[in-house]
């Protein structure tokens, strides 16, 4: 571009990206350094490394230990969580989109409007005496159902005007081509629309992941738990070991960490999809 | 190969509700083994529609559909032995251009071999061979196009379906796509369906064109008749460019022979006096009000001394090289055009005199806009 830039307003834009990256990363920094110290180091220096020769490696194998059992519950819980959310965002915003039957108008705006109810938070009993009376507690299968359950609604809201956007064309000629449904959204939509549901998946994935409350409420058995709450095993009763917390909330992000690493080209690209698809 | 038989083709939107539309109003058409028929007529007509009942994409509320001996008002798409061209291409933008050709037959689970001869065979066909690599983005519009019927050839089709294929290119592009089609219909020896709105498409591709309006079939005939004998106004105006000039008049009888008296609006009307067929077109007439057509083709330059001379004043004049459009008003205060042959220039609010050539003119009833 030939336009000349302002070197002040260039300095300020970078400046607060500067700020926002820093606070958002300081927290991370923190829980790094701080998995490396004793309780005695912590409180004196909570701020940055002290001498690598006085690291406290041993915090990471305590956290190892203590998570280390519950990782696959939690890959378990959040990936089939978001397979289902996936297959159930596909299907829905595909017939929505597609096809005209009486009442589609009502029932998309109910799927919306749930997005304007209170959350798990609010919802907790209820929603607790309801998987009582499923049989479902202490099992891993509340926590993939309601992973599978809670997290459509936005991803429908974004496929149903993606996939409206794809020329009807497309469609109509993989019909006379011979593709029923599922060759269409096997073949088009999926396609087309692949960053969007990456974006979809991860954010479903994320907040599984993340998810503490529900595990905390419904599992009970020690060998069920999600890192989540098996990390609360870390929180001793008398004394906190602050390293050995920290070490547990790195281990737990790492799996995060390397899907976001291997997805970033969708996340990128999604986002910006959604925003100015022309 | 086959033929495709419209029976009372009927096609309601919504039908019983409010916003009900009736967009084909029972039509019957004909299209012969091997054809090639256009349909034309402007936006809304449902030429569209018709093309997409036969297609199996729009559900039929009427009549039946015949390809070759078979009623297919119920068969799938897939299955009525079609293939169909979309204006905007509708090619896979993630799939080369050799997997877009051969995306259907993989839906069929042809063998790979099959699919291979019959893709090759098509880019052959249409010259895309050293492009089956490459993405659609990577394609020009005529380029693309030519993807999309590659798609339907490899299907080998007993009819094609082409929905104003040519609409999204260029002019240049578009006559040489409109040449390449038409000899590829030629090569195939294959039925096919042209929708289009543009007249010289139609005109310049069809066996047969079909015009339509309203959901109503105008005329069906082939090109060359379409324009010397149009059945109604419609036909007429919608055939040729510039469009033909309508006058209407009344049939006059006087001692000297039968005449056409331009009504007037802001000054007298011209009169011109018929000849005998003419004269026998004007008595099948309901009444004496009638519309005179002429095409702007028919009328020429005149001197003075010319019987039937009339007078006209240049509104505008664009020359177009080998000949010039007249815009002219006649003293009745009537708007119409001609074109003349550019042999001098012509100056604006020029008076000059114009002659109708009275074997090409037509005459409609001013009620039913038929022809007399």
């Amino acid at each position: 571009m030939a336009e000349k830039t302002n070197k002040f307003a260039e300095g300020v834009k970078i400046g607060y990206i500067g700020f926002i990256l820093f606070f958002a990363f300081i927290p991370l920094f923190i829980m790094v350094v701080v998995s490396f110290k004793s309780n005695d180091q912590f409180l004196q220096n909570p701020w940055f490394f002290d001498n690598p020769s006085t690291w406290k490696w041993e915090n990471w194998g305590v956290a190892w230990d203590t998570v280390s059992g519950y990782i696959a519950n939690s890959i378990f819980v959040s990936f089939t969580g978001t397979v289902v959310t996936l297959v159930i965002v596909l299907m829905c915003s595909y017939a929505i989109a597609r096809f005209d039957f009486p009442g589609k108008n009502v029932i998309f705006y109910l799927v919306m409007a749930t997005m304007f109810l209170p959350g798990t938070v609010a919802a907790l009993v209820t929603l607790f005496d309801l998987l009582m009376n499923m049989g479902l507690v202490n099992s891993l299968w509340a926590l993939v159902l309601m992973a599978s359950v809670g997290g459509q609604v936005a991803g429908v809201f974004i496929l149903r005007n993606f996939i409206e956007d794809i020329p009807k064309e497309l469609f109509e000629s993989t019909q006379i081509d011979g593709g029923g449904h599922y060759a269409q959204i096997r073949h088009i939509v999926l396609p087309l629309s692949g960053s969007i549901i990456a974006v979809t998946c991860i954010m479903d994935f994320l907040s599984s992941w993340n998810n503490v409350i529900l595990p905390l409420l419904l599992l009970r058995d020690d060998e069920l738990l999600t890192i989540p709450v098996g990390l609360f095993r870390l929180d001793g009763e008398y004394v906190k070991q602050y390293g050995e917390l920290m070490a547990g909330y790195a281990i737990s992000s790492i799996p995060l960490l390397i899907i976001f690493l291997f997805s970033m080209r969708f996340f990128v690209k999604g986002l910006a999809a959604g925003a100015v698809k022309g | 190969m086959s033929s495709v038989t419209i029976n009372k083709l009927d096609k309601t939107y919504s039908p019983g509700k409010r916003d009900a539309f009736r967009a084909v109003k029972g039509i019957d058409l004909e299209i012969k083994d091997k054809e090639f028929m256009v349909l034309v007529g402007p936006s809304g007509c449902g030429k569209s529609t018709t093309l997409r009942m036969i297609a199996g994409l729009e559900e039929i509320t009427g009549g039946t559909l015949k390809i070759g001996d078979r009623i297919v008002n119920d068969v799938a798409p897939k299955s009525r032995g079609i293939a169909m061209v979309f204006q905007n291409y509708a090619l896979y933008p993630h799939m080369t251009v050799f997997d877009n050709m051969a995306f259907g037959l993989k839906l069929q689970r042809m063998p790979r071999e099959e699919i291979k001869r019959r893709v090759d065979n098509a880019a052959d066909i249409l010259g895309l061979e050293t492009m089956l690599d490459r993405k659609p983005k990577a394609l020009s519009g005529g380029q693309r196009q030519r993807v999309a019927v590659g798609r339907a050839i490899v299907r080998q089709p007993e009819v094609f379906l082409f929905d104003e294929p040519l609409s999204n290119l260029d002019a240049k592009m578009r006559v040489q796509m409109r040449t390449e089609i038409s000899k590829l219909h030629g090569r195939l020896d294959a039925t096919m369906i042209y929708v289009t709105h543009d007249q010289v498409e139609a005109m310049t591709m069809g066996d047969r064109i079909c015009v339509m309006k309203d959901g109503n079939i105008m005329q069906v005939d082939g090109p060359l008749n379409l324009y010397n004998k149009p059945q109604n106004m419609f036909v007429a105006g919608f055939i040729g460019s510039p469009p033909m000039n309508f006058f209407k008049g009344t049939i006059v009888k006087d001692g000297t022979g039968t005449s056409f008296l331009e009504e007037s609006a802001s000054g007298p009307g011209f009169s011109l006096k018929l000849d005998d067929r003419l004269i026998a077109a004007s008595e099948k007439g309901s009444s004496q009000s009638v519309y005179l057509g002429v095409r702007p083709e028919d009328i020429e330059g005149a001197s003075i001394s010319d019987s039937a001379e009339i007078e006209a004043v240049i509104d505008v004049a664009e020359p177009m090289g080998a000949e010039t459009f007249l815009y002219l008003k006649t003293p009745g205060g009537h708007d119409f055009i001609a074109k003349v042959q550019a042999t001098h220039s012509f100056k604006l609010g020029e008076r000059i005199h114009v002659r109708f050539d009275l074997a090409r003119c037509h005459l409609f009833d001013s009620k039913t806009e038929n022809v007399l």
